[in-house]
């Protein structure tokens, strides 16, 4: 069951780099760091990060508890698994590859000769 | 690993619904944390929530998929029905106790005769790769089993080439006696590559080889079954090697054969496997197994790799047509034919097929009436939920997700039933096993409830789901909404009302075809008591012992037949006696092929098959059988003078058409037995009849005008027979008295069966008496089930037509009419299913032709006893419905609506 609708893989990397390089985040947290991150170029509907997160939880990635927010609310806060950590960096090696390739194709070449 | 993770967790969120709240949570705290970061930028409260909202996008669509990610939505849906079935089932206790019951006893009596039929049937042999292994049947003019002489099977082994290998064997009653228990049991003597080529491995010691089969009589080895090692050693290893004495001979026991090995023929299973090496010794006095023209074995074959029946059946025709002619005297016309293994070559076949498929349809027939009746009564809440389902529908329930709803409540009742089902099955299947059958062979009667008995009654309850519920769904989804809102009895009733009748019209006709199978059945049994038996059995008395299993040789055999005779006849209490090789009524009675000496040159052609038995004089005046003309044997017919015979009217008419039988020749073929292999093989014989009695029943209660012929014991001598006395006194100290006399001959006799003629007629009639008594049970249950069925069907009736009949007693209809009304109605359902009934009970009672004696299927007055009977309670089931309608208070009824 590969899941790769909606977030397409860039959501899932996205969602887990930010839990490992800030530690547990709720769910609006996660959203406005991409949101940041990408410089407010990424305009995501913030409700789509639920359904990915659910996946990404299902699949053990990432595990939610609930907690105490800055404002004292109650919010639901995911922590990346160690699962999770060994998925975001096969995801991560297949980012570069790709992102690599991609960027070669697209590079002004001289050294390439037409045939 | 992470698939299964997912799976896991969508199942586990699935069965519980308690968490879904915890998303709306998660999503109120991201709208106001949002809300917040907009405020502190200087929006107002308002202003914020609504950008807030913008930012997070459309909530519901989102909840969606969320929700159906989260879960297996038709899981759920499904759940969510089976917790709604669940509680409407609990709400009406009464129906689910009525519905349960009867589905359980028609579901666990139709699994219980597939088991029969499984086993009889299906069941492969317990050896290696058994769909390998076929049965070869000598389907030659003479044979009457399905056996092979042993040269013959040496031919075929070394010939047929299809085969990996042919194995035989014959089996037969011994004597044994371990650790001081003295008993009789049946062995089987088997090639020495039975074993090996079956690939049965022993639970200990070794089984019997090829170097045991070598030589005739040199190796007295014995394999035990497991059954016998446990009873008789205790399941002790040191079993091995240890000595059991077995027709006065001593044999090593050399290995234990597996547990649930027994044997390869389902009516036959074994003690004992002896090298077919030690026939001579273990059957002495019986047709040795070298005699080409005696056929004494069983042959199995295991088809070579890739080899097909059709091949392998015209490879067989080739040998034996070769065999045929280089032996054309004994193989005339041999012909091989393969059928599946367990039922002694397809000889069995038959029969059992034919019994265990007539006891399926009635059991079947008793499930299908639970069905219909059950339909009826769903039917009938079909209209009570009338308001329920209209209310679904109209807040916008799909018809199929209420039909799903409706077919899931008759699927949980009907697996509930199936797992009572199932449990009466086994008690049923394990009665049946515990079973001592009154029958001189050692059939299996172990039920296997395995993975085919099981599949069948899952399928089974599947299809009872469906057949009791689908027609009420449908009827109960087929809502006219208008009609329902005013409250008037509208189109989709009045079909429910046709299809209720119709279902009781089914009720009758199936209750009225199983009564009259069972009254048949009744009338049958009853015949048996008056029927012409040819012997009377009042004080008759039988006592069998087999001399061969003592290892009496033919001429001491014949000094203790007439020494026995003298004894027996000197008890006090017994008026007579004699000796037999066969009593009447048993299926193994000897057949062979008669024909007048002057008419010997067609005798292959169509020569008539009589039963035959070797008697001593005084057999027929003990028996109470009309010499009609010539004598009796007498002690001079012996083996120095005339061979002679004494023929039963039948015969006699038979070969010599209108003239005296007496002083006339004839010849006997080869004489074939069951189990009995006594006769003296392969002489054709020339007779002269010096007697004529009258005719009898000798196979079975199905036998007319059969053919018989008798000779004198004296002449051509059986080591195994039974004495017939007959006493004015006390039929059990007669018997006891006879056994006495048996066991003063020779203490170590065992004797194989004791009984008055009376126990012994109750065997052939067994089969009978099974039937009709399921017959009358399923008979008297379906009659119940049909009675309740009409009075629900009457009852509504007259409940929903209380307002009409308010108005015509009003308008002066007197209670007579009201009672017509109500009876035509009622009488009207009855007539239609007594006459499909009818009809259709002169087809299936077709079916039960073998067990009737001579009772015709059709026979007129069982028809219209059960008619008559079916009717009375039909309609009494309409009385009380009936009387309701004629309480009726005009005025009440009119003010009601």
């Amino acid at each position: 069951m590969a899941q790769t609708d909606v977030p397409a893989g860039t959501l899932t990397l996205m969602v887990l780099r930010t839990l490992d390089q800030m530690g547990p985040q709720h769910g609006y947290g996660i959203a406005r760091r991409i949101e940041q991150v990408s410089g407010d170029r990424l305009q995501l509907n913030q409700g789509t990060i639920y359904p990915a997160l659910l996946q990404l939880e299902q699949n053990g990635w990432i595990k939610g508890s609930w907690g105490v927010s800055e404002n004292n609310r109650r919010a639901r806060y995911y922590a990346i698994s160690r699962a999770g950590k060994r998925r975001l960096a096969v995801e991560e090696d297949r980012w570069r590859v790709a992102s690599e390739t991609i960027l070669k194709f697209l590079a002004p070449t001289s050294d390439r000769g037409v045939s | 690993m992470t698939a299964l993770r997912a799976f896991a967790a969508r199942l586990l969120a699935t069965f519980r619904v308690e968490r879904s709240v915890d998303l709306d949570e998660e999503v109120r705290a991201h709208l106001e944390m949002q809300a917040q970061e907009y405020e502190r930028r200087g929006l107002t409260p308002e202003a914020a929530r609504a950008a807030a909202l913008e930012r997070f996008g459309p909530v519901e669509p989102m909840k969606n998929t969320y929700r159906d990610r989260r879960i297996f939505p038709t899981v759920e849906a499904i759940l969510r029905d089976v917790r709604y079935s669940a509680r409407f089932i609990r709400r009406s206790p009464g129906f689910a106790l009525m519905a349960l019951s009867t589905l359980a006893i028609g579901i666990g009596a139709t699994t219980a005769v597939f088991s029969l039929v499984n086993r009889a049937l299906f069941q492969p042999l317990p050896v290696e790769r058994p769909n390998e292994i076929v049965s070869l049947s000598n389907g030659g003019s003479r044979g009457m089993l399905n056996l092979f002489s042993y040269p013959n099977y040496e031919d075929l082994r070394d010939r047929a080439d299809v085969f990996d290998a042919l194995v035989a064997y014959r089996f037969t009653p011994i004597a044994a006696s371990a650790n001081g228990v003295n008993e009789r049991l049946w062995a089987y003597l088997v090639s020495g590559n039975y074993f090996g080529v079956l690939g049965v491995r022993p639970a200990i010691g070794r089984a019997i080889s090829l170097e045991d089969d070598a030589q005739r009589g040199a190796s007295p080895v014995a394999v035990i079954s497991f059954r016998y090692w446990q009873q008789r050693f205790g399941g002790d290893a040191g079993a091995i090697g240890r000595p059991v004495v077995v027709n006065g001979r001593t044999y090593t026991i050399i290995g234990v054969a597996p547990r649930g090995f027994f044997g390869t023929e389902v009516a036959a299973a074994p003690d004992f496997w002896f090298p077919l090496a030690m026939q001579p010794v273990i059957e002495s006095g019986s047709p040795r197994i070298d005699d080409r023209r005696a056929d004494t074995v069983f042959v199995l074959g295991r088809l070579r790799a890739g080899v097909g029946r059709p091949q392998a059946s015209a490879a067989l025709d080739g040998v034996a047509a070769g065999l045929s002619r280089e032996f054309p005297d004994v193989n005339e016309a041999m012909r091989v034919v393969l059928s599946p293994t367990g039922l002694f070559g397809g000889m069995m076949r038959g029969p059992v097929l034919g019994f265990t498929g007539l006891l399926l349809v009635i059991a079947g027939l008793v499930l299908l009436l639970a069905c219909v009746n059950l339909a009826n009564l769903l039917l009938a809440r079909a209209i009570d939920r009338r308001h329920e389902v209209a209310i679904r529908l109209s807040i916008g329930a799909g018809r199929v997700a209420l039909l799903r709803q409706l077919l899931i409540e008759s699927l949980m009742l009907s697996s509930a039933a199936g797992v009572a089902g199932l449990m009466l099955a086994w008690w049923l299947m394990r009665s049946a096993s515990a079973m001592r059958l009154p029958v001189d062979i050692p059939i299996v009667l172990d039920l296997p409830l395995d993975g085919r008995v099981l599949l069948f009654s899952v399928l089974l309850s599947l299809v009872t789901a469906v057949m009791f519920g689908l027609v009420p769904a449908l009827q109960a989804t087929k809502v006219d909404l208008a009609g329902v809102l005013k409250d008037s009895a509208s189109s989709s009733q009045r079909r429910t009302v046709r299809w209720r009748s119709a279902l009781i019209v089914v009720q009758v006709a199936v209750s009225l075809v199983l009564l009259t199978g069972a009254g048949l059945m009744w009338r049958a049994l009853g015949r048996t008591q008056t029927i012409a038996l040819g012997f009377s059995t009042r004080g008759a008395l039988e006592v069998s012992f087999d001399l061969r299993l003592q290892g009496y040789a033919p001429e001491n055999g014949r000094e203790i037949h007439r020494r026995l005779i003298d004894s027996v006849r000197a008890l006090p209490g017994i008026t007579q006696a004699a000796l037999a090789d066969i009593v009447p009524i048993d299926l193994h009675f000897g057949r062979g092929r008669v024909y007048a000496e002057e008419s010997a040159a067609e005798r292959e052609v169509r020569t008539p098959v009589a039963y035959s038995s070797r008697i001593t004089p005084g057999y027929f005046r003990t028996m109470g059988t009309r010499l009609e003309e010539g004598r009796d044997f007498t002690e001079f017919d012996n083996q120095d003078s005339q061979r002679v015979v004494i023929v039963n009217r039948s015969l006699a008419s038979r070969l010599w058409p209108g003239q005296s039988a007496l002083g006339r020749r004839l010849g006997i073929g080869r004489v074939m037995g069951f189990g009995t292999p006594g006769s003296q093989a392969g002489r054709s014989d020339i007779f002269e009849v010096v007697g004529i009695v009258e005719d009898g029943k000798y196979g079975g209660f199905n036998d007319n005008g059969a053919l018989a012929v008798f000779r004198p014991l004296f002449q051509s001598y059986s080591g195994a027979t039974s004495v017939v006395a007959r006493t004015d006194g006390d039929i059990g100290a007669a018997i006891a008295a006879v056994r006495g006399a048996v066991r003063e001959i020779d203490p170590n006799m065992p004797i194989g069966a004791a009984r008055s003629f009376e126990e012994r007629l109750s065997v052939p009639l067994l089969p009978a008496r099974v039937t009709a008594l399921a017959l009358a049970g399923f008979g008297a249950l379906a009659l119940v089930l049909a009675a309740i069925g009409l009075y629900g069907v009457m009852s509504y009736s007259v409940s929903s037509r209380t307002h009409e009949i308010g108005i015509r007693m009003t308008l002066g209809a007197q209670p007579s009419d009201v009672l017509r009304l109500i009876y035509g109605q009622g009488s009207r359902l009855i007539g239609i299913g007594v006459v499909a009934g009818v009809v259709l009970a002169v087809f299936v009672t077709r079916l039960m032709r073998a067990l009737l004696f001579g009772i015709s299927p059709t026979d007129p007055m069982t028809y219209v006893a059960v008619v008559i009977g079916l009717s009375v309670v039909a309609l009494l089931a309409c009385w009380i419905p009936a009387r309701r309608a004629l309480k009726t208070d005009p005025v009440e009824a009119l003010r009601v609506s």
